[in-house]
């Protein structure tokens, strides 16, 4: 090869890097202003489910009078509605979700559903007189949001208590509530351990779980 | 030794009592740990928790004793006491933890939270701590030897269940030996009144704080499928968040901000 035409490839090299370079230029303005506004898409979505989920949550305690098949019915619709049930189940089944069978995990998630459901029933009451206030809400990558905020008693007779929502905002899909930290512990986390500890004292065993969940649902 | 010489270590001479506690604490808490026997890794239901027989163990005994005597005493304190008498038991216990914020605050070199708990703890000692006479009561952060350890890099330990004391890292019971050890207030030589309120004082913080806590604490009791389990992650994660905040650090295990990325990283 000659010197001539080793300069030649060098030089055409050069001409596909500045082009390179250029069209880069050109498309980050693009790029940079792109991610400030699915960030903020993803905080006024995940701001929207939580207003939204408040204020239906005043309603019901408003409206329901305390009869427990209107609560259940009203809070099912409502977790079904706000809060991505398959994510949580999956969260809080650990590495154990995967060694799971088909009909494994579609108990788990009909059991867990109705804990949740148990669980929130009984303690519907300790909402009222609460007023949520949102504090900040803060985009966790592209695909989650920490809403953080104060519930405060109306009555005064409470001190506020500080809740973190995490919402999953998909590019794709409506946003849903996948954990609530309560002064900054996590409901979710707490759940997974507690299920992850019932499984390993069951050699693995992630029917033992379900069964576990199915015995406290039918004690008193 | 001159009069007034004599009255200063008079009056911060250790009470018989006090000798006793102090250096019973860390005997009981060495004895406690020869007793548990360690649970080899992969058998772990938490790789923190090594001591997990001997530890639920200790937890039965502890709901048994919050059944019989704390459960009762706290909803008795509810219904009895008014919102203002349970507001100034909740007060005084936060003013006799401000001498060791202020020693652990000045360890950790926080000096600026130091000087605050100094000067809240001297104009609140006016009421006893009953009454809080300071413009913002949450300025000073609370801060105990436990803290003051993770604020050294000194590692968390296993996880204890210790009989009354409750849940605790084998660094924050070291901290809470400490903090007992050097707390001004266990040596004061005070009238009768005062002394009685020392008495009185850990029995009552147990009381209110179970008050405090009353729905929750007896949700994970009664509506877990394994409190222990439960309250083992409750505290990690709630000291976790207390440290964080305070010291400035995260823990040694892995944060619910990592869990969460982790998950959202791998959709199946």
């Amino acid at each position: 090869m000659t010197r001539h035409s080793q300069i030649g490839i060098l030089t055409s090299h050069w001409r596909v890097w500045v082009r390179c370079g250029f069209v880069c230029l050109c498309l980050l303005p693009l790029f940079l202003t792109a991610l400030p506004a699915r960030a903020s898409d993803q905080i006024a979505a995940a701001n929207n489910v939580i207003t939204n989920m408040i204020s239906q949550v005043e309603t019901y305690l408003e409206t329901d009078l305390g009869n427990i098949e209107k609560r259940t019915e009203n809070i099912t619709k409502l977790l079904d509605t706000h809060f991505d049930l398959p994510a949580i189940a999956r969260f809080s089944a650990g590495p154990y979700w995967r060694a799971a069978n088909e009909q494994e995990r579609i108990d788990y998630v009909q059991t867990m559903r109705g804990v949740v459901i148990g669980t929130v029933v009984r303690n519907f009451d300790q909402l009222s007189g609460l007023r949520f206030t949102t504090i900040d809400s803060q985009a966790k990558g592209d695909k989650m949001v920490l809403v953080r905020g104060l519930f405060n008693d109306s009555t005064g007779k409470r001190p506020p208590v500080s809740v973190g929502w995490r919402v999953i905002t998909p590019a794709k899909a409506p946003a849903k509530v996948l954990d609530v930290e309560i002064e900054n512990i996590s409901m979710l986390v707490t759940q997974k351990q507690e299920n992850i500890t019932i499984i390993r004292q069951n050699e693995g065993r992630f029917s033992a779980l379900i069964e576990a969940m199915r015995k406290r649902q039918q004690a008193p | 030794m001159n009069a007034e010489t004599h009255e200063w270590t008079a009056m911060f001479a250790l009470s018989k009592r006090s000798r006793n506690r102090i250096s019973a604490a860390p005997f009981a808490a060495i004895l406690l740990l020869a007793a548990c026997s360690s649970v080899p890794e992969a058998e772990r239901t938490d790789a923190r928790d090594p001591y997990e027989g001997s530890n639920r163990k200790a937890f039965a005994f502890n709901m048994g004793l919050d059944t019989h005597i704390l459960e009762p005493a706290a909803n008795g304190y509810r219904n009895v006491m008014p919102p203002a008498g349970r507001r100034a038991i909740d007060n005084h216990i936060d003013w006799t933890g401000l001498p060791a914020t202020t020693f652990n605050s000045t360890l950790q070199g926080r000096f600026e939270n130091a000087g605050l708990s100094a000067v809240h703890f001297i104009v609140n000692s006016l009421t006893l701590g009953l009454v809080d006479l300071t413009e913002d009561p949450k300025a000073v952060k609370s801060q105990d030897f436990g803290q003051t350890l993770a604020s050294f890099d000194v590692p968390e330990g296993n996880y204890l269940m210790v009989p009354v004391l409750g849940p605790n890292t084998s660094r924050s019971l070291t901290g809470r030996v400490v903090d007992s050890a050097t707390n001004p207030m266990a040596f004061l030589k005070a009238g009768d009144a005062v002394q009685t309120m020392q008495t009185l004082r850990p029995p009552l913080t147990a009381v209110s704080t179970r008050a405090d806590l009353f729905e929750a604490f007896n949700d994970v009791k009664y509506n877990s499928l394994d409190p222990y389990a439960r309250t083992r992650s409750l505290y990690y994660q709630g000291r976790a968040g207390r440290i964080n905040a305070t010291v400035g650090k995260p823990t040694d295990n892995i944060t619910t901000d990592d869990q969460f990325e982790s998950f959202l990283e791998d959709p199946k």
